[in-house]
């Protein structure tokens, strides 16, 4: 063979090899190698190559998420924003702890309004009082909660001690956790990690890991009212993952808890303030009228108003208001009797030493706001049976009970009888 | 300004190729202890099978340490050692060989097949492909295996024993083109110097293609000196730059961590390693092919 002929034949087979190198390459996805750093290149693929083996569901939940479709890589949750602890994970630097900083830089948008909720710092404020906020924080919120940041510890929490508050209470209050970065809360508590599905946050159960129980029963309201019973009929012709901004009563006919409180049905805006369309502080004993009353609810209405008629709603609302009223009085006969009995030095200033101050705080942390979210929510059991039942029974021991307590304090004495609300 | 000759002993060596390619083997497992030792690190001998290449990287080198010292001593001592004591035809160093050979062969095989089970053959994307166990890197041993059984079997004095050699030198450089396309694949060839090893390993393929196939012309193969200088070039580059970023001062965590988890340091010198392997082979085909060819005679 010629020097030239073997030289060719070289040059020819290396060519075919670079060339196709070149085209194996190019068949790669866009997503996965246009990325700002080599480190967010490798990421796409080298992290499951070991969680694959490791921890195989979260590498599965991933690649069923949108994150993934979109070309979401692990670090770009995470990698570390300003602010954030990084710790090195075989060659990937990453953030010691993945928080709503890390979502923020995608959805800042949707943080934002999550920090103007009840969900944020008001939700952790509510067990640990003002302490782990920044003055900054503590301002922040003030602006919308007045009270629900700005206050003590949780009483009764921390009278159950440090485990409760940890394995109980935390765990659906850690939602507002002010986190070391900076930032407030964990996303993931309602869209879960990995999967982090917008699905999962519209399911109704979602909501109910922690508004159940007889202080917040709204997951066995909405499960006991129409609502409800038409969403576990009519569940699978659903489209839980339609894009928020293209939401239509196509997607879902049958609201769930996120429909009406975030949802951007009839023309009305996206939101993750769930506090938006709310318009009484229903979970106070004495429920009043927020100071965005009329607006909230307006906005709830207009939500309503993709299925009923306004004459139909105005008459719910009617109603609703009405019952709380009603708790309300309630509410405010049972507050005078025990103001009557710390007045009259039968029960000392230490709270939840007497027996009474316990079933004074069930009278209207569990039975008032049953009986106003049933009315609310459309859950007519919850307002008669498992509400005004309750307040009615409840009231009538608060009272013997009180009665009782007033004459043993006065010793030889009989006390006077006591007011019932109606009277 | 003249070079002094190289010591006698050295110039022996220099002179037998086929004792070269002992050293050659010889090193190579030896150095593949320290290179499982880091690839399996990765996954922490997560599977107990992956002490299975570390240990016999260790026996196996030093087996045929033992049998190299016999040999450099034999020749050292001339004509009092008996020659079945330096053979390859024969006795202890011929043994010692043709076990560890086919061990790597074995291992080797046996290394191909356990990758297969990497994440590339249950999903078989291009994306499961790039990130998956190297299931070709196993047959690193596979091909010392084979150099140590061909330089006991085949006939030192044949073309057959050059061409072989320059084979297994291509067919590591078809791997190293595989790899370096796979390996930087994973960083989407971030740097433009990530090409330069598919190119050049794509070079040395071609050229070792018809030198290996037609080893009859004198000038093709004074050309490959041009060729592989140049992957020994490639290899020292990456090197450096492999290196680099883990002993880099804005480099965080610890430096084992970043040897093992960054960018593979040692991977870029399986390119002067196997331009070494070819250089012995086309100096043997040099050697004996076209109207110089001197025929070598047997140690």
């Amino acid at each position: 063979m010629s020097t030239f002929r073997a030289v060719f034949i070289a040059v020819v087979l290396a060519t075919a090899l670079i060339v196709a190198a070149l085209l194996v390459n190019y068949e790669r996805p866009a997503l996965d190698v246009e990325r700002p750093t080599a480190e967010a290149v490798a990421a796409t693929g080298r992290c499951a190559t070991c969680h694959r083996q490791e921890t195989p569901a979260i590498v599965v939940e991933y690649e069923a998420s949108r994150h993934a479709l979109v070309g979401t890589s692990c670090l770009d949750c995470h990698g570390t924003r300003e602010g954030q602890e990084a710790v090195d994970h075989r060659g990937f630097e990453l953030s010691a702890e993945v928080t709503a900083l890390n979502c923020d830089q995608c959805h800042a948008t949707q943080y934002d309004q999550f920090l103007r909720s009840r969900h944020a710092a008001p939700a952790y404020a509510a067990i640990e009082g003002a302490e782990p906020f920044t003055a900054e924080q503590v301002a922040f919120s003030e602006r919308y909660h007045p009270g629900a940041v700005a206050r003590t510890p949780n009483t009764l929490a921390h009278l159950e001690g440090e485990a409760a508050i940890t394995a109980g209470c935390v765990s659906c209050h850690k939602i507002g956790q002010p986190n070391d970065d900076g930032s407030i809360g964990s996303c993931t508590s309602c869209h879960a990690r990995h999967i982090t599905s917008m699905e999962l946050a519209r399911l109704p159960r979602t909501c109910g890991q922690c508004h159940m129980g007889p202080d917040h029963s709204q997951i066995e309201i909405y499960e006991e009212s129409k609502h409800g019973i038409l969403f576990d009929a009519q569940r699978n012709e659903m489209n839980l993952r339609a894009d928020p901004l293209r939401l239509t009563t196509s997607d879902m006919p049958v609201p769930t808890c996120a429909t009406c409180h975030m949802s951007g049905l009839g023309g009305l805006g996206v939101t993750h303030d769930t506090s938006e369309r709310l318009s009484y502080w229903l979970f106070a004993a004495v429920s009043e009228r927020r100071p965005t009353y009329v607006q909230a609810q307006d906005n709830m209405k207009a939500v309503c108003g993709n299925c009923h008629s306004s004459s139909h709603t105005d008459a719910f609302y009617a109603e609703a208001e009405a019952v709380l009223e009603s708790t309300n009085e309630r509410v405010l006969a049972a507050e005078a009797i025990m103001d009557r009995l710390y007045d009259a030095g039968v029960l000392t200033a230490t709270p939840f030493d007497e027996p009474i101050e316990f079933t004074y705080f069930d009278y209207w942390h569990y039975w008032g706001r049953t009986a106003k979210h049933g009315a609310f929510m459309g859950g007519a059991d919850f307002v008669q049976w498992h509400g005004n039942y309750e307040l009615l029974a409840q009231f009538v021991e608060i009272k013997a009970h009180a009665e009782e307590l007033l004459s043993a304090h006065a010793n030889s004495s009989p006390a006077p009888p006591l007011a019932t609300p109606g009277e | 300004m003249r070079i002094p000759p190289l010591p006698l002993p050295w110039r022996r060596l220099a002179s037998d190729r086929r004792l070269l390619v002992e050293v050659f083997a010889f090193a190579n497992l030896a150095f593949l202890t320290l290179d499982i030792y880091v690839a399996h690190s990765v996954n922490a001998f997560r599977h107990p099978a992956e002490w299975v290449p570390f240990v016999f990287c260790l026996a196996g080198a030093a087996a045929l340490g033992v049998g190299l010292v016999l040999a450099l001593r034999a020749r050292r001592e001339g004509e009092r050692v008996p020659s079945e004591r330096i053979s390859f035809e024969r006795g202890a160093m011929r043994w010692i060989g043709l076990v560890v050979g086919a061990g790597a062969v074995v291992v080797g095989v046996a290394g191909l097949i356990l990758h297969l089970e990497s994440q590339f053959f249950q999903y078989q994307t291009l994306r499961t492909l790039i990130y998956s166990a190297p299931f070709v890197a196993p047959l690193a041993f596979t091909g010392v295996g084979f150099l140590l059984l061909l330089d006991r079997l085949v006939p030192p004095e044949s073309v057959e024993w050059g061409q072989w050699i320059a084979f297994l030198a291509l067919a590591g450089f078809v791997g190293n083109f595989g790899l370096t396309l796979a390996d930087h694949a994973q960083n989407g060839f971030f740097h433009a110097t990530e090409w330069i090893p598919v190119v050049s390993a794509a070079l040395a393929v071609g050229y070792l293609t018809v030198a290996v196939g037609w080893p009859q012309n004198r000038a093709y193969l004074r050309l490959g000196w041009i060729v592989l200088g140049l992957q020994v070039a490639v290899g020292l580059l990456g090197f450096v730059l492999h290196l680099m970023p883990s002993v880099a001062e804005t480099a965080s965590g610890l430096l084992r961590d970043r040897i093992v988890y960054g960018a593979p340091v040692f991977a870029p010198l399986l390119f002067p390693n196997l331009a070494l392997l070819a250089g012995i082979g086309l100096w043997d085909l040099a050697a004996k092919v076209g109207p110089e060819a001197t025929v070598l005679s047997a140690p």
